[in-house]
């Protein structure tokens, strides 16, 4: 049987009960699982995919298991380029087919990598599944990169790293934040790399990168959407279930972030930042311990979801130190970060939000939580979850987040069940093991003015 | 208060691990499998009606699951800042939620996260809006918290120091970043001393001059019921709209005295049309192309959108086909075309590398030139316009989307059931039709060009096809001056 969202919504107070009584009357607000369907091809493949016929779209996507933290040695940044190059040319496909495929059919694609994964992700009117699974499987099995465009999609990228990092102001302070905040663990590279080791990339590289990762016991393919689900195992196994698994393990990192064992301060400048900014990190267990990462997920957003939230509240009404605050439980499949982080009002200098971050913490960390509060954040994360959830691309990247960073599929559903769960004894506890308990990174952002250049001719 | 939260049941279904039928490499097909019959997208009809005081209700039902997005728009925006007071009208609104009917700002902002949204508000061009998105039982208390809001309003001083404070900030940052700078400096280039001329957000000055008594005038001038909308878009009816409309607004009273009126939108322009703004040290060049572009009530509405989806609309547009897919200049090349109440805007952007800004600028106006040199081809035309359809399509899907969509029509005025007949009119745009509008509007000579970055790196290169480029500083830019440049003689 198969379960439609709209069946499953009987449990909600609807909007008819909901005005005969008072607004106050609380209301029971269930969030309805998600009822996907899972198996794995004798080739590794994963397969994970929902039914939901809201619109006539369907969402494919293809997540591999592989990220910035496996960069080759030298060549930080690789990862991310490759997502680049799988746009271009395959055995059967000329460069930017891909957007024939999507874009001028009424679809749009796109891509991102991140420290562990690297995701591919199109939607499109659902009478084009089938072309996108054999796209999808063509990209996977035939890629065939030449060196023009190779050099081109690079000198793309390096645009992205000067659009992200160098002219964005603060790109520079959040791009500096993973390589200080781990010692050992790949993890340090920033994933979109740097021009140097963008420039020292090869083809080659491009070619042993595929071969190394991108196979199908390294992947899921999930579908979200309008369609039949016997037509689309039938599309699935025909054309990914030919694709061989190679022989040669898929390299793992191994590599063990230590403890700190002190707390540590940089500073990082910028030309073209207008104010300060502070960010502080502490390091947290992997994702997948969710008895620890979603009181975590719940600790952030006491702390800064929205105007009513603690650092808000603090650093910019009352004190008015702050312009910008942002707390964030960044849960990997290695180890993460709990990161806060101000950007300075006018006039202010990091020491002041720095002492007004850490007094939140440790206040949030030790003292009672109102019932109330703890509510609010509940019904916040729940209801941005239902945001979510209301297209087929929404759906899609909720399962492979859960099937590749949470742990597994399932916890697309049990994690909301135990974040409903979590209570001040948890907020307490898991602050107090990694954050108040724990040794800090700090960086200080500062402005400096420019230098060196100057311009002929200067205005008339 | 507190309230019981139950998960329903996991619900999942884990086939066999069985793979049948396996393929061999050699069957695999060399050509992509052709899609099967084109599907019909249904569209969701709004219904409207008004009540006593002049409120327009809008409601379009997207019943899936149980959201629903408020939206209350009032009919003017940043075009109402009288001279000098520029960001006025987006200081007010963001004000709106800072205290209101007995609550302080932060208890508004905790009543409205507590039922699981938050209240955004923020002047635009020709509307005024906040809004919030909840679960369906939430609705009630959040149109209750939404009407405080914009009828009872405290605008109390300390808050507009806050307020004042911060969006001097926000200037500052927005200001550093090199495309949102040239953006600026284009629109004035673009409306000259008309009422898009200006900063929308204000500037170091106009900020610095805004009192208590200048909110206050504008709220009442400009928030009232008959100059307002209420959009509510998701999972309610028609009838349960009304009924939450009128509970929460129907005692809204109507003023006796008429709207203000309107200035024009655009007027003489004493910008240069080539301007390069020196930003030292910036890390990219922002390069932008603007173009006055026929107001939204044009008949032409829809061959503008489509001509524009053909010029930078998407990722395989023409811009971004020739200035990144090409020859890697960009991480991104596009254009969006604004259509406003009596005028409009067409902007092209990039960020490029300081040294290749010239190239950028000739690909922007040689793009421009060729949507009215030559007539767009049928495969470039029937991709583009998929693209778009897909696209709105695909908007329709969230009830902020939705809300945001009928939003728009019912600002300009545009009977409702045009949601509907979105796609036929994309469909019926011709190639003729294109490159007459093109030429029309178009102009090459009629344009605004800015380039801000480290202009060392590409001034030289600028001014040898456009001797004419005029260079300023961008620390002794000023916002406030028709010319940008600061007054004679200071």
């Amino acid at each position: 049987m198969r379960l439609r969202p709209a069946a499953l919504l009987a449990t909600v107070t609807l909007l008819a009960t909901a005005l005969a009584t008072p607004p106050v009357a609380a209301a029971e607000l269930t969030i309805p699982p998600i009822p996907y369907h899972q198996r794995t091809l004798p080739n590794g493949l994963q397969v994970l995919s929902v039914e939901d016929h809201a619109s006539p779209n369907v969402a494919v996507q293809m997540w591999y298991h592989v990220g910035s933290k496996d960069d080759p040695q030298g060549r930080s940044g690789f990862a991310h380029l490759f997502e680049h190059l799988m746009f271009k040319s395959t055995k059967h496909m000329h460069a930017e087919q891909f957007d024939r495929l999507t874009e001028d059919v009424g679809g749009a694609n796109n891509a991102s990598t991140g420290d562990d994964v690297t995701n591919y992700f199109e939607v499109v009117p659902s009478n084009h599944l089938q072309t996108l699974l054999w796209a999808e499987a063509e990209r996977l099995s035939n890629l065939n990169v030449d060196e023009a465009n190779f050099k081109s999609e690079r000198a793309v990228v390096q645009e992205e790293y000067r659009q992200s990092v160098l002219a964005n102001p603060y790109g520079k302070l959040f791009n500096a934040i993973d390589p200080h905040s781990y010692t050992v663990h790949p993890y340090k590279r920033p994933t979109i790399g740097s021009i140097e080791d963008l420039d020292a990339a090869t083809l080659p590289d491009v070619i042993a990168f595929h071969k190394t990762f991108y196979r199908p016991d390294n992947a899921t393919l999930i579908v979200a959407g309008d369609f039949d689900p016997k037509q689309l195992d039938a599309w699935v196994d025909q054309y990914f279930g030919w694709i061989p698994k190679p022989a040669a393990p898929i390299p793992q990192v191994t590599a063990k972030e230590p403890q700190r064992r002190k707390n540590l301060r940089y500073t990082v400048t910028s030309e073209t930042a207008p104010l300060p900014a502070v960010a502080v990190t502490w390091l947290l267990p992997s994702a997948s311990d969710t008895a620890d990462s979603i009181p975590l997920q719940v600790a952030a957003a006491l702390l800064s979801q929205g105007d009513s939230s603690r650092l808000y509240q603090s650093l910019v009404y009352r004190h008015q130190v702050a312009q910008r605050v942002g707390a964030d439980a960044d849960g990997r499949v290695g180890p993460g970060l709990f990161t806060a982080y101000a950007i300075l009002a006018s006039g202010h200098q990091p020491a002041e939000a720095e002492k007004l971050l850490h007094e939140e913490i440790i206040w949030l960390a030790t003292q009672p939580i109102p019932a109330a509060e703890l509510d609010k954040v509940k019904t916040q994360l729940l209801t941005g979850e239902l945001k979510q959830r209301q297209t087929a691309q929404g759906l899609a990247f909720a399962l492979g987040q859960a099937a590749l960073i949470d742990g597994g599929p399932e916890h697309v559903n049990t994690d909301l069940t135990a974040l409903q769960k979590v209570t001040e004894k948890d907020v307490h506890r898991v602050l107090q093991k990694y954050v108040t308990g724990a040794h800090s990174v700090t960086i200080d952002y500062l402005p400096q003015a420019a230098k060196g250049t100057t311009t002929s001719g200067v205005a008339k | 208060m507190s309230r019981r939260i139950h998960a329903c049941r996991l619900a999942v279904f884990t086939a066999a691990m069985i793979a049948a039928g396996n393929v061999p490499a050699a069957d695999f097909p060399a050509t992509p499998p052709v899609p099967g019959p084109a599907l019909h997208l249904s569209v969701p009809t709004p219904s409207t009606q008004t009540l006593a005081n002049g409120l327009q209700v809008v409601s379009v039902r997207r019943a899936g699951l149980p959201l629903v997005t408020a939206q209350l728009i009032v009919r003017s925006g940043g075009e109402m800042d009288p001279p000098l007071l520029a960001g006025l009208a987006d200081l007010t609104a963001n004000l709106l939620s800072k205290g209101a009917a007995g609550k302080g700002a932060p208890q508004i902002a905790a009543a409205a996260e507590a039922l699981g949204g938050s209240l955004d508000a923020a002047a635009g061009w020709d509307e005024s809006a906040i809004g919030i998105t909840v679960t369906t039982p939430k609705l009630p208390q959040a149109l209750g918290l939404l009407a405080e809001v914009v009828r009872r309003p405290d605008f109390a001083p300390a808050e507009l120091e806050r307020a004042r404070t911060q969006a001097l900030d926000d200037l500052r940052l927005s200001l550093s970043r090199p495309a949102a700078l040239a953006s600026l400096a284009a629109a004035r280039g673009v409306f000259g001393e008309g009422a898009y001329g200006h900063s929308r957000g204000g500037t170091p000055a106009s900020l610095a001059r805004i009192g208590r008594a200048d909110v206050l005038r504008l709220h009442a001038a400009l928030y009232r019921p008959d100059n307002a909308i209420l959009i509510l878009a998701g999972d309610i009816t028609p009838a349960q709209a009304q009924q939450l409309a009128q509970a929460s607004f129907g005692d809204w009273p109507k003023p006796a005295t008429p709207l203000p009126v309107r200035t024009a939108g655009k007027a003489a322009s004493r910008v240069p049309a080539v301007l390069l703004i020196d930003q030292r040290g910036a890390g990219q060049a922002g390069v932008v192309a603007a173009h006055a572009a026929p107001p939204r009530g044009d008949g032409d509405y829809y061959v503008g959108t489509v001509a524009n989806a053909v010029l930078g609309g998407s990722y395989s547009a023409r811009l971004n086909e020739e200035i990144r897919i090409k020859r890697g200049l960009s991480y991104g090349a596009g254009s969006s075309l604004m259509p406003r109440r009596d005028t409009g805007l067409w902007l092209a952007t990039a960020q490029t590398k300081n040294p290749s800004a010239a190239q950028v600028v000739e690909l922007m106006l040689g793009e421009f030139r060729r949507l009215g040199d030559s007539r767009v081809g049928a495969d470039e035309l029937a991709a583009r316009k998929a693209t778009l359809i897909g696209g709105y399509g695909r908007s329709l899907e969230t009830t902020a989307g939705l809300a945001e969509q009928v939003g728009e029509l019912a600002v300009y005025g545009v009977p409702l059931d045009e949601v509907g007949k979105y796609i036929a009119r994309v469909q019926a745009v011709t190639p003729k039709q294109i490159e007459k509008y093109a030429g029309r509007h178009l102009d090459a000579g009629a344009g605004t060009v800015v380039v801000v970055g480290d202009a060392a790196q590409f001034a030289p290169a600028i001014r040898q096809a456009h001797p004419q480029a005029t260079l300023l500083e961008s620390t002794a830019l000023d916002l406030d001056s028709q010319t940008l440049q600061p007054a004679a003689g200071k």
